[in-house]
């Protein structure tokens, strides 16, 4: 018996070790090749960079471009989840108490979550012509779409939340003669906190990532440009350069890896328990 | 007296803030959500391009086109056929995966850190990184070990491009439906195993009357999930791709891409969008029928 399950144990082991070198090697062979030059990379991929060839890097890093890709991302991310912190949590504490009483929050909500089943492509197109005519086509215009876009998953998210909670602490508050922005601010706001930081870490992923928006918002100049754009325009210029294609693909995830480095158990908590509840 | 009128005071003013609260939220929405959708039904039903000023009317043409039209039923195929294939691997690896991770071993936190790792990446770099490697490193592996299906570019391929594609999608969909089954593992008693041994029952039948009943609802998660990111799928066709070889990978969201940034079928594109919008509710709603009535079982 034990003997079997030590067997058993071994297998999975090996199974498990196997999928981990399936998600390593493609990582392993983007980094080792952005440290090689092109002649050393034709000759293996595998192997390790001998001598280690920095060119690529230094030239990334002299480029104004990633800086600008990279401070664009930064600040279209940052604007996207400070817009959400400001916005969602109220509104939706509005409809989680209102919607038993008031057949407007209710019709209201539904409303919001109808856009769930409304693929992006339907709007794709009407979008980038709204976007021209109020001369939003920049990242700011591009933030202000996604916090719109971004408003079923977090009002699903929170209202769901939000009703499980019981009103005693609320209305202790109101009793005390809190205001509703009071109580709001000291009471709800702090209970909200968990699942605030799942729809947080979803949505900035998701903007950190992007790329089909920012094609279609933002491709009119590099100056506009975000980490994802910069790749996919670099690698149609310098197709044939690889280790240089390879550095770029390092540089723009090293800002997410070092990241989840970090915060691993918040993000891997994030996507899978705001998964289950959407 | 008195405090009736206090308690009504307070109530209008809550009625206020509540209303200041839902406003900001509700006008962006309808600003730029519902607006374009609304546009996009109008312009569906025009002929414009989506550059000159004038357009016509037209009803209901784009849409008798689009049905006639021969590539729109090839990539809706393309589309149903990799998201089924999707669906399938998606659900069967993961559930394998889940179960070994299930198991009492050491190192878990550490494998279940490192198979996160391509969750968090973007597709887009993921997609070019693969188009790279499909395109140096894996004729060269073919070549080494002689397999001959591998030893050229497997995304210049029609047969296996779709396969290639495939792989990727895995590649980085995994983690998220694997750590899903493996939250509805955890949440089975234990003990139910252990009745269920001292039973008799067989390690199949274990898995098919208590496993497989207790990881219904995670399942319905993912189907939705996959469904989705299969249906819509569009970062790896573009990156790695762009359709072809020929129209071969022609994923729907990459045929109204380029229909109406490239090609100027502005009205006729979204009159595809919107036909393929209804197909996906459609399916949604089938399967969130079933699901809450699986439930309710």
């Amino acid at each position: 018996m034990v003997g079997a399950k030590k067997q058993s144990n071994l297998i999975t082991y090996i199974i498990l070790i196997a999928g981990l070198l399936l998600i390593i090697l493609p990582l392993y062979i983007t980094l080792v090749t952005a440290f090689k030059s092109n002649e050393q990379s034709s000759v293996s991929y595998f192997t390790l960079p001998n001598p280690v060839y920095l060119d690529s890097f230094k030239e990334i890093l002299s480029s104004e471009r990633y800086y600008m890709a990279l401070g664009n991302t930064v600040y279209v991310t940052a604007f996207v989840l400070i817009g959400n912190l400001i916005i969602m949590p109220p509104m939706s504490y509005a409809l989680a108490r209102r919607m038993p009483h008031s057949r407007i929050y209710r019709y209201m909500y539904f409303f919001l979550l109808l856009g769930i089943f409304i693929p992006f492509q339907v709007k794709m197109m009407p979008l980038v012509k709204l976007l021209s005519t109020l001369n939003m086509m920049n990242p700011t215009g591009m933030s202000v779409l996604c916090i719109s876009s971004s408003t079923c998953e977090s009002v699903f998210l929170l209202v769901g939340y939000m009703s499980a909670i019981p009103r005693d602490m609320e209305e202790a508050a109101y009793i005390d003669g809190a205001g509703t922005f009071l109580t709001y601010r000291t009471i709800v706001f702090p209970l909200l906190k968990p699942m605030l930081a799942t729809v947080l870490i979803r949505q900035g992923l998701w903007m950190w990532n992007d790329f089909m928006l920012p094609l279609i918002t933002l491709n009119r100049s590099w100056k506009y440009w975000t980490l994802t754009l910069f790749q996919y325009n670099f690698q149609t210029d310098y197709a044939v350069d690889y280790s240089l294609t390879f550095a770029t693909f390092v540089m723009s995830m090293l800002p997410i890896l070092v990241f989840y480095c970090f915060m691993q158990k918040a993000i891997i908590g994030g996507l899978t328990s705001g998964a289950v509840k959407s | 007296m008195k405090k009736a009128s206090h308690i009504g005071a307070a109530n209008r003013q809550q009625n206020r803030v509540f209303a200041l609260f839902t406003v900001p939220g509700f006008l962006l929405y309808c600003a730029f959500f519902i607006t374009p959708v609304i546009m996009g039904i109008y312009y569906s039903l025009t002929d414009w391009d989506g550059v000159t000023r004038k357009f016509n009317f037209i009803g209901m043409e784009n849409y008798g086109k689009l049905l006639q039209n021969k590539q729109f039923y090839n990539s809706l195929v393309f589309t149903f056929q990799y998201t089924i294939l999707l669906i399938f691997f998606t659900v069967v690896l993961a559930v394998m995966l889940s179960l070994l991770l299930n198991r009492k071993i050491k190192g878990l936190a550490f494998f279940r850190a490192m198979y996160f790792i391509p969750a968090v990446l973007s597709m887009l770099t993921v997609g070019l990184i693969f188009k790279q490697l499909y395109y140096h490193v894996v004729p060269a592996i073919g070549q080494t070990l002689g397999i001959e299906a591998l030893s050229q570019n497997p995304l210049s391929n029609s047969a296996l491009a779709i396969w290639a594609i495939l792989f990727v999608n895995l590649w980085q969909g995994l983690p998220i439906p694997t750590l899903l089954f493996l939250a509805g593992l955890q949440g089975i008693p234990s003990d139910l195993y252990e009745a269920a041994a001292l039973d008799g029952a067989s390690a199949w039948q274990r898995f098919r009357t208590i496993t497989i009943p207790f990881l219904m609802p995670v399942l319905s998660v993912v189907l939705v999930l996959t469904l989705k990111s299969g249906l819509m799928v569009f970062d790896y066709i573009m990156s790695m791709t762009e359709g072809g070889p020929g129209t071969a990978t022609q994923s729907v969201a990459y045929m109204i891409y380029l229909h109406g940034f490239t090609q100027n079928k502005y009205a006729y594109s979204i009159a595809e969008a919107i036909v393929i919008g209804i197909i996906i509710a459609l399916i949604s709603a089938v399967q969130i029928y079933f699901t809450n009535k699986k439930k309710a079982v």
